[in-house]
């Protein structure tokens, strides 16, 4: 019950997020000094300026914003089901949302910035995380509510195919596909103001059920008999989840794994409470996120590497090492 | 005074009356085994009661007030309930976990106030687990971890107890641990409502033994009458030896079936 070491993770986590943060605005093709960064910060009337605060500033930004997102969603879901091996990507919502968004993006109903964009893919994460959780039922065991989040996942993939496939022109489809693959790359002051108030409201959702979520230690009923509105913290839960990771696939495409990883890093720290791991799980999600979108543009080539595509190259075998490491839990556990 | 009373309550689970046209009234000071085979709706019983479940119909009075009047946080301030199994999802600390006890209790947006400190240190005396506080609690013995769970009973401080089987898959030592620990709550005026398989257990240590089989009660008295040999015959099926077991009424033995 100590909240001095948590203020002390905390605080540390912040700290290296300030320090990414700066380093994110440093990093591009114009080298540019910390000195000249912080004066454009500050407003400067040149080319430093406008790159800062029109290139890099939202970059920054969304991966600050959609990182704690992803990060909060997975310690959310986690939370839920009380098992640290549940990611929303897992779920299925991510390629729900993407499935949603490409449809409206290969149509070209609306333009790429407009509310379409995020509504749609926070109803497609909707759809699938509310149809996860009301197919596993309440007592689900972790087994059914993953294979339900597997065909979930891979329905939506065929939608995303099938938007694909129908696709009205080679450059629509192309488009779909480059966004498919999860970017922060030329993301523009608009893509915050669409992303970002949803994502809060999301993470505002998703952090009101701390309390619940230690509760939840216990199993539903002993929760219940505490005075849990359990019916009331699965929905805040899946509406929560739809928002943040619906408004990041909105603007960034499919990034996965993220959920799974950085509550992970901070677990130990907190004494596996799902309470304490809310915040500095939203905190690791965002140094995860911003370090990887500085790694993507460190590396060099003709082309760069898409985040979504570093984030399941690297969340997946962590997944893998999870899976390793719980498995005598899992073989254990009531099926 | 009544602490907790059901009137005509039936709980229908798909289509199936679970429990069926139940009465039952629980007293403060009073430790009561619920009894009977298994899927007599022992467990749906105590659900219901505590309320987990809805009634199908009847009703529940908890001190004079409909049960379903009650807040979820007002209910559990008033009862707390312990499910099969001493289940913890997440290696919290036996503190912390004791601490969820004050949950109905504590401002959610202040850290534990005095009082509930007080409780949560009350509850770890009165169950030996103060030496524990600091372990996680997925690395205790089975019987640590059900003297932990009835701790985070223990800390709501609330005038009933449902227990459901807290004496399963515990060593004989830890079985009577606990069914003491029952008795204790109940003489400080609790009202106490175990479910328990183990007999002699049931008989020894409760006022009261209320017997269920397919959903109805059948038996509602002091042990030694509710656990007769002809009822013994009728619900459970078992034929039982009475022993003496240390001065009070014989206790009853399971022997064979009938």
């Amino acid at each position: 019950m100590d909240r001095l070491p948590d203020l002390r993770l905390n605080l540390a986590l912040a700290a290296l997020l300030a320090v990414l943060a700066l380093a994110s605005l440093t990093v591009g093709p114009a080298p540019l000094s910390p000195r000249a960064i912080l004066a454009a910060l500050a407003g400067s009337d040149d080319v430093a300026g406008l790159i800062v605060r029109e290139i890099r500033l939202p970059r920054t930004l969304l991966a600050l914003a959609i990182g704690a997102a992803l990060g909060l969603s997975g310690a959310a879901l986690q939370g839920l089901v009380r098992n640290p091996l549940a990611e929303p990507a897992l779920f299925g919502a991510p390629q729900a949302a993407a499935a949603a968004a490409s449809f409206v993006i290969a149509f070209g109903f609306f333009p790429a910035t407009s509310f379409a964009v995020p509504l749609a893919a926070i109803g497609g994460a909707l759809v699938s995380i509310g149809g996860l959780v009301a197919i596993a039922g309440r007592r689900a065991s972790l087994t059914v509510t993953l294979l339900a989040g597997l065909a979930l996942a891979s329905f939506a993939g065929a939608a995303t195919a099938l938007a694909l496939n129908l696709a009205p022109n080679p450059f629509a489809a192309i488009e779909v596909a480059f966004w498919l693959l999860g970017s922060l790359q030329d993301r523009s002051a608009e893509h915050v103001t669409l992303a970002v108030p949803f994502l809060a409201a999301g993470c505002a959702l998703m952090a009101a059920n701390a309390r619940a979520f230690r509760a939840l230690t216990l199993g539903e009923d002993a929760a219940a008999s505490l005075g849990v509105n359990i019916d009331a913290v699965r929905l805040r839960v899946v509406i929560g989840v739809a928002l943040g990771v619906g408004a990041a696939v909105a603007v960034a495409g499919a990034i996965g794994f993220v959920g799974l990883v950085a509550p992970h890093l901070v677990r130990r720290a907190v004494g596996s409470d799902p309470a304490r791991v809310l915040l500095p799980g939203a905190l690791a999600g965002a140094t995860l996120l911003l370090a990887a979108d500085i790694a993507v543009r460190l590396v060099p080539g003709p082309v760069e590497i898409k985040l979504g595509v570093v984030t399941a190259l690297i969340g997946v075998p962590f997944f893998l090492v999870m899976i390793f490491a719980e498995r005598r839990a899992l073989e254990g556990a009531p099926s | 005074m009544t602490m907790l009373r059901a009137e005509k309550l039936s709980v229908v689970l798909r289509g199936r009356a679970v429990v069926d046209d139940a009465e039952l009234t629980l007293q403060p000071g009073v430790l009561t085994a619920l009894v009977g085979p298994n899927g007599a709706g022992k467990t749906t019983l105590m659900r219901a009661l505590a309320g987990l479940i809805p009634a199908s119909s009847g009703r529940i009075v908890l001190k004079d007030r409909p049960l379903h009047d009650f807040t979820p946080r007002e209910r559990a301030r008033s009862i707390a309930y312990l499910p099969q199994g001493n289940v913890f999802h997440w290696p919290l600390d036996v503190a912390a976990v004791v601490a969820l006890g004050r949950h109905p209790h504590a401002d959610p947006f202040a850290p534990l106030s005095g009082t509930d400190r007080a409780a949560v240190a009350h509850a770890l005396a009165a169950t030996q687990t103060e030496e524990l506080a600091e372990r996680p609690v997925t690395t205790l013995s089975g019987g640590e971890r059900a003297r932990v769970a009835l701790a985070r009973v223990l800390a709501t401080e609330a005038d009933i107890l449902f227990a459901d089987e807290p004496t399963a898959a515990l060593d004989p030592r830890h079985q009577l641990v606990v069914m003491e620990l029952l008795r204790g709550i109940a003489r400080r005026g609790g009202a106490v409502l175990a479910i328990v398989h183990d007999l002699p257990l049931a008989a020894r240590f409760s006022d009261r033994v209320v017997v269920m089989q397919r959903g109805r009660i059948v038996a509602d008295a002091p042990p030694r009458e509710a656990l007769d040999d002809a009822r013994l015959a009728a619900v459970f099926g078992i034929v039982a030896a009475r022993v003496e077991a240390g001065g009070e009424v014989p206790v009853p033995l399971p022997l064979r079936p009938v």
